[in-house]
């Protein structure tokens, strides 16, 4: 079992690029569970059809304990095992205690020996901020983080942060940097500014995906690139990019 | 048939059994803390693990009760402390703060501790303390050492298992695994000694068992042989988790048998002890006899005087109710603001035979207000019942006062009877914090 932590600035594409990154492993044949680490609560829709999804929190607050494990998944998307951690409400509470509780729940619950799956998933939010936002780079946790940028000056700012991070807790048995992800948005010298970055982090770059129509034409079908234009370039891009990662951080699945 | 009851009004500190909602009778928030300090906090358990230090990583006013309970029962010398303000809250490096500060007090003690308890509070769960990384360190760190993970996180208390259900088996966690003896039996997670007459320690001795308890270990090393024992008895709710902790960590079997107060459920229980012990059990006649006799006896003596009981004597308080009742006892009240589900069978057999026995909350907010009576001739179970009946005849006892089984039945009316003939200071016994423990006071 591999299990990676996708980071990256808020809105810069986490959540489309793992949950098509899920559906490109889904295809190879490998058992998939994305968990999604955001209290929107939307990290895996498109690969459910937009449905909503009972969140882990939501299922503790209505139940305590006492709701079974196959309470808190769903199967997506060619089998792709989809969990939601969610999170209170915007402006309330502690997102990243709940991250903490929600990751907790599936442990204790025993998700990982019962799914078994071959790669875990997390698309945790935003930047790191907290204690809760470090939860998935843990022992026990994700193996690899990998993060998300593009070439824009917040954006690298934010994978910057990110990286800083994994290396303040180099030697804790935390995760590792796996490596930086390439999301353009077609500013100037994108790929020499990425490039940078990853060099400073003493990292590579794993990949880089095109600013495309085509995952803007996903998105309101509720689907994946991979299923909704299972032929288009970009659906090969993040084929591409999933043989990468499986081959950088992928140990006996590549 | 039982029909669904609704819950109770927000403002409903007593009810009749009758119209009850079981478990949990009283609507749950805001609570208070009735000055009756006999049961047994975190601290105190702690306390029970030979020659070990405690330390806690909290705010100040975290420590307050905590460090009281330790000066109350002269254990200053065996707690320390790192208290924690905003700066670090904000600061974000929580575990180096932990790490610094136990090895910080850790180099001052000499000799070290063979053990520390470290007690982290809620802010450390707030703030997603990596609290197994702080212990992987202080053990590399202090190899001489051993470190258990312990809480005090009473805003957790209703999801999962409470403070002191964590407390009684995080006592237990440092146990090593070690040569299993056939012959060892541990008594686990009891705050103090089981009366050696106990028909329990009595027939587990008779057959050549050796019963181990954490309540009689003197030494660090007395503790560790507790891990050469193949079977783990437990009669408290609240131990239950730490005997099913050792069952899944170092394979001693686990067997439960609740403390209770009924001949057939006492029966039972010692019919699963010689099932699973491979035990023949002797002819408990006798012992049954003796029993009744002391019922009979204090039943005499007390006439018609109410009885009350609390939760916090017993873990069991409607199975000794229903006892009682059957014995002829006129028992008036219980104190308790919910009950175990191993209560539902007594809780239902009282609906439909006591309906009038009155239910008393204990942790309402407007008991805050309440006046006691004083001098009422009541006879009470508990330090709570005490303090609420506002009488002095009372048993002081908690978590059971260690008297198990028929013998325990005999022993508790034997208390009753000396409660009934001698007063109590009720204000000053109930104020001491930990029934059995040391107190300055």
């Amino acid at each position: 079992m591999i299990k990676l932590a996708v980071y990256g600035k808020g809105g810069i594409g986490k959540s489309t690029t793992v949950s098509n990154l899920s559906a490109a492993m889904a295809e190879k044949g490998l058992c998939v569970m994305q968990i999604g680490c955001d209290p929107k609560a939307d990290s895996t829709a498109s690969l459910h059809g937009g449905t909503k999804i009972p969140t882990v929190l939501s299922l503790i607050r209505k139940y305590g304990n006492d709701f079974p494990l196959h309470a808190m998944v769903c199967e997506g998307y060619d089998g792709v095992i989809c969990v939601e951690a969610g999170g209170p409400l915007p402006g309330q509470g502690c997102a990243g205690r709940g991250i903490i509780a929600a990751l907790e729940k599936l442990n204790q619950k025993g998700a990982y020996e019962t799914y078994k799956p071959d790669v875990v998933l997390y698309d945790v939010l935003g930047d790191v901020v907290c204690g809760g936002f470090t939860m998935p780079m843990r022992s026990g946790y994700a193996d690899k983080v990998l993060i998300l940028t593009s070439g824009e000056n917040m954006s690298l700012h934010a994978a910057a942060n990110i990286g800083m991070a994994v290396e303040h807790f180099h030697g804790r048995n935390y995760a590792e940097l796996g490596g930086l992800i390439l999301n353009r948005r077609n500013v100037r010298d994108e790929d020499q500014k990425v490039r940078e970055l990853a060099e400073d982090l003493h990292t590579g770059l794993l990949g880089s995906l095109d600013w495309s129509e085509t995952v803007q034409a996903a998105e309101p079908l509720n689907k994946t690139v991979l299923e909704a234009f299972p032929n288009s370039e970009m659906a090969q891009q993040y084929r591409v990019l999933t043989e990468t990662i499986l081959h950088t951080c992928g140990g006996t699945l590549c | 048939m039982l029909k669904p009851l609704s819950p109770a009004p927000a403002d409903c500190t007593e009810m009749q059994i009758g119209s009850a909602q079981f478990p949990t009778p009283f609507a749950s928030g805001l609570e208070y803390n009735p000055p009756a300090r006999g049961p047994w906090n975190i601290v105190h358990t702690g306390m029970l693990l030979p020659q070990a230090h405690q330390i806690f990583v909290c705010a100040q006013g975290c420590l307050r009760g905590v460090i009281l309970t330790a000066a109350e029962m002269n254990a200053m010398d065996r707690m320390s402390w790192v208290s924690l303000c905003e700066e670090d809250i904000i600061g974000g490096n929580m575990e180096q703060l932990m790490i610094d500060g136990v090895a910080n007090i850790l180099q001052k003690l000499h000799p070290l501790p063979p053990a520390v308890l470290l007690f982290i509070s809620c802010i450390q769960q707030f703030v997603g303390c990596d609290f197994p990384l702080v212990l992987r360190t202080l053990r590399s760190r202090f190899p001489d050492v051993d470190f258990a993970d312990c809480y005090m996180n009473p805003t957790m208390r209703k999801s999962g298992l409470t403070p002191d259900q964590l407390m009684r088996r995080q006592l237990y966690s440092l146990l090593r695994p070690a040569a299993r003896d056939l012959k060892n039996v541990n008594l686990i997670g009891n705050d103090r000694p089981t009366d050696a007459s106990s028909e329990l320690l009595q027939i587990l001795r008779q057959s050549g068992f050796r019963v181990r308890d954490i309540t009689q270990c003197k030494t660090y090393d007395e503790y560790q042989q507790m891990a050469e024992s193949a079977w783990n008895i437990t009669y408290l709710p609240t131990a239950a988790a730490a005997g099913d902790a050792l069952q899944q960590r170092l394979g001693q079997k686990h067997l439960y048998l609740p403390l209770c107060y009924r001949r057939e459920d006492l029966l039972q229980n010692y019919k699963v002890l010689a099932d699973t012990l491979g035990l023949s059990l002797p002819d408990f006649s006798n012992i049954m006899q003796k029993t009744e006799d002391a019922l009979d006896k204090v039943r005499r003596e007390i006439g018609n005087m109410p009885v009350t009981i609390d939760y916090t004597a017993v873990p069991r308080p409607l199975s000794l109710v229903r006892m009682l009742l059957e014995h002829g006892f006129c028992v008036s009240a219980v104190y308790a603001d919910s009950f175990s589900d191993e209560e539902g069978t007594d809780f239902h057999w009282l609906q439909q035979h006591a309906p009038t026995l009155r239910i008393c909350a204990t942790i309402h907010p407007s008991l805050r207000f309440y006046q006691p009576r004083t001098n009422a001739e009541i006879l009470a179970i508990g330090q709570k019942a005490a303090y609420f009946s506002g009488t002095a005849h009372f048993v002081n006892i908690v978590s059971g006062g260690g008297m198990y089984g028929f013998d325990g039945i005999a022993r508790l009316a034997e208390q009753m009877l000396d409660a009934y003939h001698h007063k109590k200071d009720t204000r000053t016994v109930i104020q001491k914090k930990g029934l059995g423990c040391a107190c300055c006071l």
